[in-house]
């Protein structure tokens, strides 16, 4: 008998910020016409729920909020092996802070029902908080580890290995619970055959793929619409500026033979002092 | 101060502005409605949560005191410190020697070390007894702060900002009349300003609908006052009231390593590579580079981390460390704020790069532009050949 049930991963789609397109000369993002990825950190929750499954059985799905090209990650978490995908879309979860998305997705998981445990990524890359995990713990009453870089299930209970300032720590702590995963740990493995199979059938099926990706949206979930959105969100946004350069007074060599430049630069720096060869 | 989740008093002060009227009114005086002031319930008090470790509180902490004394300055408020660990009398006294004019001190053996749920139980409840809330709580970004900060936040559903790089006090005029319910002008504001993704932007984000204002600091952005034992602080007992469910974490172990071979803190030299390495060799490269040095560190940006290039204990940036060192050299690394709020403090920093627009070259000293698969030999070329130079004269020299 497995000791793990239900596992849920929570992902997000991020603009991919190394793709020029969508970069706006002031340097903000174009949602609609950057490239999507998915988050890079939760790469690792995904990885990390997907161990588990390998590990200790249960059932994989994917969890996230947004709008509907969402379902692009989703279907990548099934190429990967996840089970199953919820997508909670709603046009009034706009402007969600962190504070008002956990609310949103608490509900999404307490719809789903409470599994053994909930994987998410450390933080995003276009939000970069690292809240909305131990958010969700707090609305969930779930005790948590973040910045999870190893972990085992061991009678019962997880044993975490939880990265801290110049070190590390072991926990062992109850399930369910809620797990954020560093980028020290494993990274994803490539999407297994079976996966890209499924996804490939999915794609020809539109009623097996609507019964493996449901998108649902707040009033399914039973979530207050006064509690998402801008309305939900206890945070905004009031000014964005240009970074003030802080140096400006670099001395650059350029079209110069290599030789010269880099002569140059050990000529009018104290490099050289350092030396040791 | 009243958790979301209690009903609220029928006495208590207005905290949110009655909401318009739309449907019977059809005629909202926006413009009146923005100019009326609103002052949501405070006590002015900024408050830090001390960060301990081992019985030591950490450098962080002194930091957001000194943050957290000129914003209390700026209000009129005190400032305040919560000390949670076991055995700290002299630990409180510190705190006050660094400017807090109170100290919270919950002393209990569970709280020795720092677990999520004893924390976030201690402080929730002292919170409570506030019968107006503070106006600011402050917390580190370290994996603590990170950790019950937004535990925090959640539990009296209160705005935080996340690894802020400045932090003031402003007002702020609500004028999105998307939401006219929060139309008006809010004195007295936390301005939480971080950098924002999209390069070299940064956001102020505000959270004015709710005490406390909540946002967590990079370690080594804030200035610490110089300590003074002459300061006067008033030192309260904080009562510890654990259920069963606060233990559902035990730490078993903690090691804190000396990261043999990756001492970033350390070191005189970083020799740090980015994406336009264009793949894990490029690092064999740079750890040529580094070995010139007498203490040489190879470092890398997340991107090169998140592509597997390179182990995460050599990040530099806003998910990995915070370096200051005598001399960066940035190489293949594009600059983006995200990296360089890990690295802008260095005292000589050198850029290779083969884009002269990459805004690396905007925080770095001296830069070449050029292709750095030519560039890093030839700088290890003349390193090796001063180097020798040198040795060569130095053995001369204890020849005579």
């Amino acid at each position: 008998m497995s000791s793990i049930n239900n596992i849920y991963v929570l992902i997000k789609q991020v603009p991919d910020q190394s793709a020029k397109a969508g970069i706006n000369p002031d340097g903000t993002i174009d949602r609609a016409k950057a490239k999507r990825m998915l988050n890079p950190f939760d790469r690792y929750a995904l990885q990390a729920a997907l161990h588990t499954k390998q590990k200790y059985g249960g059932k994989v799905t994917a969890i996230s909020m947004g709008p509907p090209p969402a379902v692009e990650i989703l279907m990548e978490a099934i190429e990967h092996g996840a089970d199953m995908g919820y997508l909670l879309s709603d046009r009034r979860l706009a402007a969600s802070d962190t504070l008002a998305t956990a609310y949103a997705l608490h509900k999404v998981i307490q719809h789903l029902g409470q599994p053994d445990l909930i994987f998410c990524g450390l933080q995003t890359t276009d939000g970069d908080t690292a809240q909305v995990g131990p958010q969700i713990a707090e609305r969930l009453a779930l005790p948590q580890t973040s910045y999870c870089e190893d972990f085992r299930v061991e009678d019962g209970k997880v044993v975490a290995r939880r990265v801290i300032e110049g070190g590390y720590q072991w926990v062992r702590m109850e399930m369910p619970a809620l797990i954020t995963v560093a980028n020290s740990y494993h990274p994803l493995a490539y999407k297994s055959i079976r996966g890209a199979r499924q996804v490939q059938m999915l794609l020809r099926n539109e009623e097996a793929k609507n019964n493996v990706i449901k998108t649902v949206t707040l009033d399914e979930v039973g979530a207050d619409p006064l509690k998402c959105g801008l309305k939900g969100s206890p945070t905004i946004v009031a000014k964005t500026d240009k970074v003030a350069e802080i140096g400006g007074s670099c001395v650059v060599r350029q079209g110069e033979p290599i030789e010269v430049m880099v002569r140059d630069v050990l000529q009018n720096t104290n490099l050289r002092e350092f030396v040791s060869v | 101060m009243t958790t979301p989740e209690e009903p609220k008093k029928a006495d208590a002060p207005a905290a949110q502005p009655t909401p318009p009227q739309a449907a019977e009114a059809p005629a909202i005086d926006f413009d009146a409605l923005a100019k009326r002031e609103i002052t949501t319930p405070s006590n002015k008090e900024v408050i830090v949560i001390a960060e301990q470790f081992q019985g030591q509180v950490q450098p962080v902490t002194f930091e957001l005191l000194g943050a957290g004394r000129d914003l209390a300055d700026k209000l009129g408020g005190k400032l305040s410190a919560i000390l949670l660990g076991h055995n700290l009398r002299e630990q409180a006294d510190k705190l006050i020697q660094y400017g807090a004019e109170i100290v919270y001190v919950a002393d209990h053996p569970e709280l020795e070390n720092y677990r999520t749920l004893p924390y976030r139980r201690v402080i929730t409840d002292l919170l409570k007894t506030f019968e107006v809330p503070p106006h600011i709580l402050l917390l580190g970004s370290t994996t603590t702060g990170r950790d019950l900060a937004p535990r925090i936040a959640a539990h009296f559903e209160t705005g935080l900002t996340a690894d802020c790089t400045e932090l003031d006090i402003g007002p702020y005029e609500h004028s999105n009349k998307a939401d006219p319910d929060k139309l008006g002008i809010y004195p007295g504001c936390l301005y939480a300003i971080r950098p924002s993704f999209g390069e070299s932007l940064k956001a102020r984000i505000l959270g004015p609908w709710n005490n406390p204002q909540m946002a967590t600091t990079r370690p080594g952005v804030m200035i610490p006052l110089e300590p003074d034992a002459s300061r006067q602080g008033d030192i309260r007992e904080v009562p510890v009231n654990l259920l069963p469910e606060d233990f559902r974490v035990q730490v078993m172990e903690i090691v804190r390593e000396l990261q043999a071979g990756v001492n970033l803190a350390d070191a005189d030299v970083i020799v740090s590579g980015g994406f336009g390495l264009g793949g894990p060799e490029g690092f064999e490269m740079l750890k040529e580079l580094a070995a010139c040095f007498e203490n040489g560190v190879v470092g890398a940006s997340r991107k090169c981390v998140d592509a597997g290039w390179i182990p995460y204990q050599h990040q530099i940036g806003q998910t990995g460390k915070t370096v200051r060192p005598k001399i960066y050299i940035a190489i293949g690394i594009s600059g983006a704020i995200q990296h360089r709020v890990g690295m802008n403090k260095s005292s000589l920093i050198i850029a290779i790069n083969k884009d002269a627009d990459a805004p690396i070259f905007q925080v770095a000293h001296h830069g070449i532009v050029g292709d750095l698969s030519h560039v890093v030999p030839e700088m290890i070329r003349q390193l090796k050949a001063s180097g020798a130079k040198i040795n060569g004269e130095e053995a001369k020299k204890s020849l005579v």
